[in-house]
């Protein structure tokens, strides 16, 4: 899942301070579940930045609004409501939710509460930890299931360094070392022939080297999907 | 009551179930109805159903508003004081349990003037909040 974290307040105050009419929209997936973004945070952001004592001129009026996926432009445009006088849009989604809410609702300023931080999932409630750098081109089959490029700091692809120390990274915040993990895991699996494997060089292309990433399905929308790719 | 709802623009002709990416959507054929059916357990609410429908017979509006259904209820224990509702008796069986016995159903509010009541009068709180003087 996408996680996302709360900009600091003073700068989401400084960027809507001279509309008249925000509409706070939190969305309703990913940092929902990650309790950033969802309908929930976006009631208690709306409550904050009606606080008077946040602004030197007028105070702008807060409407709120939620939606289940901010990322969809068609269900947006359908589905949400944007109330008579908004001026601007706060989006408490991530990066792709603010962009497809700034196309749909072009010229309306949509302005971004987030900062998306990182692909990652769950390991006990309350704490998310990345898991995916998005590369595109998967090493998990090697490495027992623990990808060194998100999990290493170094994003080490053949063993760890010399920082590794008792387990742990040497960037400190007790972060395990993933090659560790990896070898680790691997003996569990008895699979620490993999470890010794030689690879071909990694593809960087599908990691967005090669320009935006995009992906088409054929059989879908209106026909015009050809079977291409920029990114294989 | 489902939340996936089509209207009477519906012909049957199964696109949404074909192009369901999660496997949501599927059909019975029996003697002479075809019925569809959705499960909400699978359903990614994607949108994809509502997208290629080509008679726009599906309300995607229930599947992102929907109503809230009731799961289960308890009795309730209320304040004392005020009657406002705290806990059901399982939950204060199960704390008492863990800490020691609350002794008597407060709120916050009235847990607070009982416990002021006490340490000023130790003797007379009991009554004067049984009096429902606060």
């Amino acid at each position: 899942m996408i996680v996302g974290d709360l900009k600091p307040l003073e700068e989401i105050v400084s960027a809507i301070k001279d509309y008249k009419q925000v509409l706070v929209l939190g969305c309703g997936s990913c940092v929902t579940v990650c309790l950033s973004g969802g309908e929930r945070e976006a009631e208690q952001l709306s409550r904050e930045l009606a606080q008077m004592r946040h602004y030197q001129g007028p105070l702008p009026k807060f409407e709120v609004g939620s939606i289940l996926r901010q990322c969809e432009k068609d269900l947006v445009l359908e589905y949400q409501n944007i109330p008579a006088g908004t001026d601007a849009v706060l989006s408490l989604a991530c990066g792709a939710g603010v962009q497809t809410l700034a196309d749909a609702y072009e010229p309306l300023p949509v302005i971004p509460a987030l900062n998306t931080t990182f692909l990652g999932a769950s390991d006990k409630p309350g704490t998310w930890t990345e898991k995916c750098k998005g590369c595109g081109d998967c090493i998990l089959i090697h490495t027992g299931g623990i990808c060194p490029i998100a999990r290493c700091a170094k994003s080490l692809f053949n063993g760890p360094c010399g920082g590794s120390k008792g387990g742990y990274c040497e960037v400190g915040y007790g972060i395990p070392c993933a090659w560790t993990q990896i070898v680790a895991r691997l003996k569990k699996m008895d699979k620490l022939h993999c470890y010794e494997e030689i690879r071909t060089t990694k593809n960087w292309k599908p990691g967005g080297a090669g320009g935006l990433r995009r992906r088409v399905r054929t059989g879908l929308g209106d026909g015009s999907n050809k079977n291409q790719t920029n990114n294989s | 009551m489902t939340y996936f709802r089509v209207n009477e623009k519906c012909n049957g002709c199964l696109a949404c179930v074909e192009n369901c990416p999660a496997a949501a959507l599927d059909f019975a054929d029996q003697n002479d109805g075809r019925t569809l059916k959705h499960n909400m357990t699978k359903c990614a609410r994607c949108g994809q159903c509502w997208r290629v429908c080509p008679q726009a017979a599906i309300e995607f509006q229930h599947l992102l508003v929907g109503q809230w259904d009731n799961v289960i209820t308890l009795d309730l224990i209320h304040c004392r004081v005020c009657g406002e509702p705290l806990y059901s008796p399982a939950y204060r069986q199960e704390v008492e349990s863990k800490l020691n016995p609350s002794g008597e159903a407060l709120c916050p509010k009235h847990r607070q003037t009982d416990a002021a009541s006490k340490l000023l009068h130790p003797g007379q709180a009991r009554a004067k909040l049984k009096s429902g003087d606060q």
